[in-house]
């Protein structure tokens, strides 16, 4: 009834309240996760507007003491209203526009690997030679624009550094992160019994995440518990402890670094872009009040790139304000769809700070 | 004598513009033009056609296709049976033409838009997969067929002048099955964006709701008006009202500022005409490059912002 | 209430580069997702909606391969109740043939109908015509572009009709009636994956188009597809944001319509 959760576990619940007191919905929105959690066991929820509000950050699943997971009750309500068909329209296109052409936005499934044109060399197959590491492009950095940087940046950085790595190219399907916060069960089954067949079929042994979404979806929901996906942060790291990154510039910049939900405190992912940043000469990294497990989402998450609702002031205008007060020049993050609502927020707010994505600041000095 | 009968759309008495394409469309063909029409004046179609005929019936009456079938029926009788039906593509136009094949057991080519006659005889052209692929048409027994034809892609044939024949087209017993009650006119809001001088048009590239006031900016700023496409009228995210094209308003403004529209053929028919026509899309391939006199390859959200931006520093 | 749907599979081709093959005589759809017909999700909510209120039995009726099967199992999971398949292979782009085709199993099988629906057009070919063409086959009344039914009863249906310039018109017809349905006139509802497979468990009937091409002879025939040739383009402002910004400002100043 509840998607993964049965009424029953409810029980457990003490109504202590810690996951309103970490929601970054609650307040700003009709959003209160602990009243959801109350009504929905009495089965007394009806609301069909609220269950949208949660942008599936997580902190509230792992602040709960009980082990309720909340964030799932809402992935449990919505999937009714996925089931019952009664969702909001702009979500409605997003989910048919996977189903079609495998990417929320509904672009062409034949231009999946457009980004590959103006990288300069030629990037194999992932059936090719053999090649074992997989780049696991996903949607928005594969056709949207602004995204499109990261996997040109990362393959580059995995061609300096001669680390063989293919594509999945046209055959890639979208990761269904949140296709599955959103409540489609369904399509995220299909979508990830697509990726699953192609990550058998080719023995793929290592698959380079760009997104933290998909790194989520692969390694903690996908059947197959696919623990061979590490972020692209994981991955810079390495290189650089190897030696095999050389830095040839300075970046004489304050970078303060934003945590993505589902890298840091969803998958405990902390370290590892903050020590990329570190290497980077001249680089002065700060940290925002509000970091690591407590760092504040940019709301970007659950379906809400696709569904705008009625709220107070956006985190990522918080964010920014922030950011600027402590006197930085950067904001660097490692999640497109964090990069796009900062960058949108410092837009808004005119705000004179840079938005980057952490292989942007690399490759300045590469 | 063979000839092509043209069945006019008049809308609350007013003869309408898309009726001409079927009109030169014959004249490219070579056919006799007869032109029939529900009750009125047509003193404008004086020289243009053969033959005008003006049935016994009102507007309301002659924009039926059960009536139509009639009429024609009793038209055969009295003039003989025409090579070509010709109509505007058009509300009008695609309720009775395939009607009116189906009755008759004629084939039917819709939307036509353009004619060329060669070794494999006339052949039709309309468009397919949402104006990407041209299709030719060849009628597999000859000339005798229903057709609906695009509005403003025919051009009039310059020496045509002629001698017009005025006639009344036989009365017929009403079919009861279907008739019309009333027009609706959609509620007037303080906006009319067909009296605008710059239109500052949003398509399915606004991609939510929640987007809306970032234009509704820009076009305040630049001393424009807000108008969008079908998709976006159609979630509501703007009042029916704003929408531009076949369904909704047919603009004329000085310059049409498009922004993430595609450039379905039912938007570009709406604003086609427009003075200047500025389209940003980041599809390089989106149709409405080919129709507007300048593009831009950007983001519109982007674009917007940024635009905006430099807006205010001016002010 | 008897309520039959038609609805078509069509491949999506909005974002396409179509290429041309067999000599220019078709268009490669090869590599093209398909889906339903967007005009006839809103058929199949209104006819879902119409048969909710009024009660009996609606269907969702199509022709094509059988992936088309996938309309049927959407329609069904949409709550229309039975589902008929015409399968063929053929490209049947003939709008009156496949009107007959349609004609002929509704006949043959004793399909009766109070109403039947169709999206106002196929966003493949783009015709308009088939529902029309059928009510003339069937001689019933017909009425296209319809964006609203506010009443059935009596045996008599009122609707409006989109027309143009913001324009509507209300009309009155009798039933049995052919009507072409307008998008915007409903919202349709979100049909999940799960939904889908299950109604793939639902009794549907296969048939072969073949069976039913009596008089149904094709009176149209596509002899060639091209890509139309590239129309005089837009002047492209290139540049960076910045230049693009001052680009458009200056044709708006140029024009007056910004000072």
């Amino acid at each position: 009834m509840l998607g993964l959760l049965k009424r029953e576990d409810l029980f457990a619940c003490i109504q202590c309240g810690k996951c309103t007191g970490s929601c970054p919905e609650a307040g700003k929105t009709s959003l209160n996760i602990r009243v959801m959690v109350r009504k929905v066991l009495f089965g007394d929820w009806e609301d069909k507007e609220v269950p949208w509000f949660c942008s599936s950050c997580g902190a509230c699943t792992i602040r709960c003491p009980r082990d309720i997971k909340p964030s799932e009750v809402v992935v449990g309500l919505r999937a009714q209203m996925v089931e019952e068909g009664e969702i909001p329209s702009s979500l409605y296109r997003a989910l048919e526009n996977t189903l079609v052409q495998k990417n929320p936005w509904g672009r062409s499934r034949n231009k999946r690997d457009a980004w590959t044109a103006e990288v300069g060399f030629e990037i194999p197959f992932i059936g090719e030679d053999t090649l074992e590491t997989l780049l696991f492009t996903c949607c928005v950095q594969a056709y949207d624009p602004r995204c499109m940087v990261i996997p040109r940046n990362i393959a580059k950085v995995l061609h300096a550094a001669q680390v063989p790595f293919g594509i999945l190219g046209r055959k890639e399907v979208c990761c269904g992160n949140e296709i599955r916060r959103v409540g489609e069960f369904g399509l995220f089954k299909q979508l990830m019994e697509e990726n699953e067949a192609n990550f058998e079929r080719y023995q793929v042994s290592r698959i380079i995440a760009l997104s933290p979404h998909c790194m989520n979806a692969f390694k903690n929901e996908y059947e197959g518990g696919d623990k061979k996906a590490v972020h692209y942060t994981q991955l810079l790291w390495e290189l650089i402890q190897e030696g095999r990154l050389i830095f040839k510039g300075s970046y004489d910049k304050r970078v303060v670094y934003h945590d993505p939900c589902f890298l840091g405190k969803q998958n405990g992912i902390f370290d590892e872009p903050r020590e990329v940043l570190k290497a980077i000469p001249g680089l002065q990294l700060m940290e925002f009040s509000r970091s690591r497990e407590n760092s504040l989402c940019c709301e970007g998450g659950g379906g809400r790139m696709f569904l705008d609702v009625e709220m107070g002031e956006r985190n990522g205008h918080k964010r920014v304000k922030e950011a600027l007060a402590l006197g930085a020049q950067v904001i660097a993050t490692a999640c497109p769809f964090c990069l796009l609502n900062l960058e949108d927020a410092a837009a808004v707010l005119d705000a004179d700070i840079e938005v980057r994505d952490i292989t942007e600041v690399l490759m300045e000095v590469l | 004598m063979s000839y092509s009968l043209i069945i006019a759309e008049t809308r609350k008495g007013e003869f309408q513009e898309g009726n001409f394409d079927p009109l030169y469309l014959s004249d490219i063909v070579g056919l006799p033009s007869y032109i029939l029409l529900p009750e009125g004046e047509y003193g404008i179609l004086r020289g243009s056609c053969d033959k005008v005929i003006v049935a016994p019936l009102k507007e309301g009456e002659f924009l039926n296709p059960l009536n139509i079938i009639r009429l024609l029926e009793r038209t055969f009788q009295a003039f003989g049976e025409p090579s070509a039906i010709l109509l505007p593509h058009c509300s009008f136009g695609i309720d009775v033409a395939p009607y009116v094949a189906g009755r008759l057991g004629w084939p039917i080519i819709t939307d036509i838009s353009g004619f060329c006659r060669g070794e494999e005889g006339e052949i039709f052209i309309k468009t397919l997969y949402s104006e990407k692929i041209n299709g030719h048409f060849r009628l597999k027994e000859g000339m005798r067929f229903v057709g609906t034809v695009r509005k403003g892609v025919f051009p009039k044939v310059a020496e045509v002048v002629k001698e017009t024949l005025f006639e009344e087209a036989p009365s017929i017993e009403k079919d009861p099955r279907r008739d019309f009650i009333e027009y609706i006119e959609e509620e007037i809001e303080d906006v009319d964006i067909t009296k605008a001088d710059l239109l500052v048009s949003v398509g399915r590239g606004v991609k939510e709701k929640g987007n809306i006031p970032l234009f509704e900016e820009l076009a305040a700023l630049l001393g424009g008006v807000l108008s969008c496409s079908r998709p976006v009228a159609d979630r509501a995210w703007l009042p029916k009202a704003r929408q531009v094209g076949t369904s909704g308003k047919t603009v004329r403004p000085k310059v049409y500022f498009a922004l993430g529209i595609s450039g379905a053929f039912q938007h570009i028919a709406g604003m086609k005409d427009s003075d200047v026509i500025i389209a940003v899309n980041k599809d390089p391939s989106a149709p409405i490059f080919q129709y507007a006199h300048y593009g831009v390859v950007e983001d519109m959200h982007r674009l917007a912002q940024k635009m905006i931006e430099n807006l205010r520093d001016q002010k | 209430m008897e309520v039959v749907v038609l609805a078509k599979w069509v491949p999506t081709t909005q974002e396409e580069e179509l290429k041309i093959i067999d000599e220019g005589r078709s268009v490669d759809l090869e590599e093209v997702p398909f889906r339903m017909n967007e005009w006839d999700t809103y058929a199949i909510e209104e006819a879902v909606r119409i048969v909710k209120e009024h009660g009996g039995v609606g269907w969702v009726i199509s022709m094509g391969s059988e992936d088309a099967d996938t309309a049927l199992r959407r329609g069904i999971a949409m709550g229309l109740e039975r589902g008929v398949l015409l399968e063929t292979e053929e490209d049947l782009i003939d709008p009156f043939q496949r009107a007959f085709i349609f004609k002929n199993l509704l006949q043959k099988k004793g399909i009766k109908f109070d109403l039947l629906l169709t999206g106002g057009q196929a966003e493949d070919d783009e015709f308009a015509s088939t529902g029309g063409v059928l009510a003339g086959l069937l001689e019933v009344p017909y009425a296209s572009m319809v964006i609203g039914i506010e009443e059935i009863s009596g045996g008599e249906i009122t609707l409006l009709r989109e027309l143009e310039g913001g324009l509507m018109e209300r009309v009155k017809m009798a039933l049995p009636a052919v009507v072409s349905i307008q998008t915007g006139i409903n919202e349709p509802r979100y049909v999940s994956v799960t939904g889908v497979l299950s109604a793939a468990k639902k009794e549907r009937d296969f048939l072969s188009a073949a069976d039913f091409m009596e008089g149904a002879k094709g009176l149209l025939q596509l002899i060639r597809v091209e890509i139309p040739p590239p129309k005089e383009g837009a002047e492209i402002i290139g540049g960076d944001l910045d230049g693009k910004v001052s680009g458009i400002l200056n044709i708006l100043k140029e024009k007056g319509v910004y000072k």
